[in-house]
């Protein structure tokens, strides 16, 4: 969760460096400790205000103390009877598992043809799946969802799937890093007689562990926290995600704060557990392949 | 379809011997290419379209043909224009929040030993992984006019209390500082990230040429760090008003007054409330070409203005 040994050798060298100035910023240091204090209370606080309040009992939901003086899971008992919480957990697991492993896996096919290959129009192609990146949601969303109609899946956990069969981000990031495998190896794996599938599974793959398992990591919370293509589709609670459930939670008992904020809690309970346990993994995955 | 069957044409012709693995990199590309077909380029070609048409969305009525007409009647429409100004006071108020406040502070706490800013760096990433729609109930609640711990600060300070998001003058505003609150970790982190990797000698080669501490910044730090700001700015002009949509939905509905509406909330407004599939397609039209246009522009710059110090 905290820290871990990495930094130490590194700051070694520049100790050194930083004892000469550290001397004279002393109160510098101490001011910079105050931003950041002041910034993790604001970064922090509201998620903390969130689980803080989900515990409190009813009469006490407006108490101001930093932490519940008596703790209730009165509202936990309330948000789990007005909502399937438990049913719309399992649908966003599942859609955000699936998600995640059909991604990874339609992304390392057509990373490995990019990497593997020079084909005719191979660049067109290439700057066809990376311009997708660049298409704003709402400009695709009448079509989509007419064809989901069409297909007579609206209100299904299907259809909330269908259009993440591939995502620009998996192909590009996932090509980014077999370009950089070395050819050698491929050849070599060629002159024995491996074919191309046995190479992409049995060589790349393993071999890209760590590029595999940031963007499993990134996509599972994108696609945990998705709101929009949901929000098109869903009408009854039993087949929607999570996020659906909030705020159908939010539009019905409007200001039932403590049942709301332990509906939230719960929504937020397996990637905050993601997050404590990956925390490393999680920032740099986040960080490598910027945001959305 | 029209790729794969070029593309075998054009294999078998030169080398036989290869006709079999030629085949097989669009045997690979297809699932990909397939799934963004389908749910992106012809989506797009549908929504050209259905700009030209006046349609409901029910099956059962007829598609009318309009021709420009609602490019016209949107052009026309005091709310698309409400709705353009809104998504650039969207973009230029995040951006305070998204690239300069993070870049000062990358700048100021860089000299913080690295086991305090792994513990800074875990605290100030939490908004970035919590769902927008939770983001947005936590808010509510913070933000209550009656209860709401924000609200009783202000009214502890002796002020009146706010209406933060009925207020047609305030409601922009809350909504920006909900977007920017999700993503100023963020921004920090990057920022920090790229601070961090600046070659500590070259700072040390200034100090003994008797550069003071704000030259250091402003000639060293600032011109390495700035192809991490043009990323964060682009990402804030690009993405910044789409990041809003969910707050706007879940806290606003776009009001009071049109006040939050921006165009991506325009365009669900015209496509799904008010059912006018032309009016919804033709503003998406309007908006990708717009959208397309600001990027393309934003590429060319960065190639151009973005400093690598190897």
């Amino acid at each position: 969760m905290t820290t871990e040994a990495v930094p130490q050798p590194l700051s070694a060298a520049p100790a050194r460096l930083r004892k000469k100035t550290a001397a004279g910023t002393g109160l510098n240091s101490a001011a910079g400790h105050l931003v950041m204090v002041l910034m993790s209370i604001f970064c922090l606080f509201p998620v903390y205000w969130m689980v803080a309040t989900s515990f409190r009992p009813t009469n006490a939901i407006f108490e101001t103390s930093l932490w519940p003086t008596t703790m209730s899971l009165d509202n936990y008992v309330y948000a789990l009877n007005a909502i399937p919480i438990v049913q719309m957990l399992v649908n966003t697991l599942v859609v955000s598992v699936v998600v995640t492993v059909i991604q990874l896996f339609t992304g390392l096919l057509a990373a490995y043809a990019f990497a593997r290959w020079r084909f005719p129009l191979d660049k067109l192609v290439y700057t066809g799946v990376a311009l997708t990146w660049l298409v704003p949601f709402q400009v695709v969303m009448i079509p989509n969802y007419l064809l989901v109609a069409q297909m007579g899946l609206l209100d299904s956990v299907v259809a909330l799937i269908l259009p993440h069969f591939a995502s620009a981000l998996a192909i590009l990031l996932l090509a980014q890093s077999m370009r950089s495998f070395p050819k050698e190896v491929i050849e070599a794996a060629r002159m024995d007689g491996a074919r191309s599938w046995r190479i992409l599974w049995e060589i790349m793959t393993p071999n890209l562990r760590g590029t595999i398992a940031s963007l499993a990591i990134l996509i599972f919370i994108s696609t945990w926290n998705e709101y929009f293509w949901p929000l098109l589709l869903s009408r009854t609670p039993e087949n929607s995600v999570i996020q659906i459930g909030i705020q159908m939670f939010m539009t019905a008992e409007g200001n039932q704060w403590g049942p709301l904020m332990a509906a939230s809690t719960m929504a937020s309970l397996p990637i905050l557990l993601i997050y404590v346990i990956l925390q490393r993994q999680v920032i740099q995955s986040f960080m490598k392949s910027g945001i959305r | 379809m029209a790729e794969l069957t070029l593309s075998s044409r054009g294999a078998t012709a030169p080398a036989r011997r290869s006709g079999v693995w030629r085949v097989s990199p669009w045997l690979y590309l297809a699932p990909a290419i397939l799934t963004l077909v389908v749910w992106i380029y012809w989506p797009l070609v549908d929504a050209l379209r259905l700009s030209f048409y006046q349609w409901n969305m029910l099956p059962t009525s007829p598609q009318l043909f309009v021709g420009w007409e609602n490019y016209q009647r949107i052009f026309a429409l005091p709310k698309f224009w409400q709705a353009l100004r809104n998504t650039g006071i969207y973009v230029l108020g995040l951006l305070p929040l998204s690239v300069l406040i993070p870049l000062a502070i990358a700048i100021y706490t860089h000299d913080l030993p690295a086991r305090w800013r792994n513990i800074y760096r875990a605290i100030i990433f939490v908004p970035m992984i919590i769902a927008p729609v939770v983001a947005a109930a936590v808010w509510r609640w913070l933000l209550d006019p009656g209860y709401g711990m924000v609200n009783l600060m202000i009214e502890w300070f002796g002020f009146d209390p706010v209406k933060f998001l009925a207020d047609p003058k305030v409601a922009i505003w809350t909504i920006i500082a909900i977007t920017g609150w999700k993503l100023i970790g963020f921004s920090t982190l990057i920022l920090s990230a790229a601070n961090a990797n600046i070659n500590p000698s070259l700072i040390e080669a200034a100090r003994m040429d008797g550069a003071s501490k704000w030259e250091i910044i402003r000639d060293i730090r600032l011109p390495l760090l700035s192809s991490s700001v043009l990323f964060l700015v682009m990402m804030t002009i690009l993405l910044g008003a789409q990041w809003s949509f969910t707050y706007i939905n879940v806290l606003t509905g776009g009001g009071p007054l049109g006040a939050t509406t921006n165009i991506y909330y325009l365009l669900w407004d015209f496509g799904f409330s008010t059912m006018s599939v032309g009016w919804g397609s033709a503003s998406a039209v309007i908006l990708f070409l717009g959208f397309g246009a600001i990027a393309f522009v934003l590429f060319r710059l960065i190639d151009r203005y973005s400093f690598h110090d190897n």
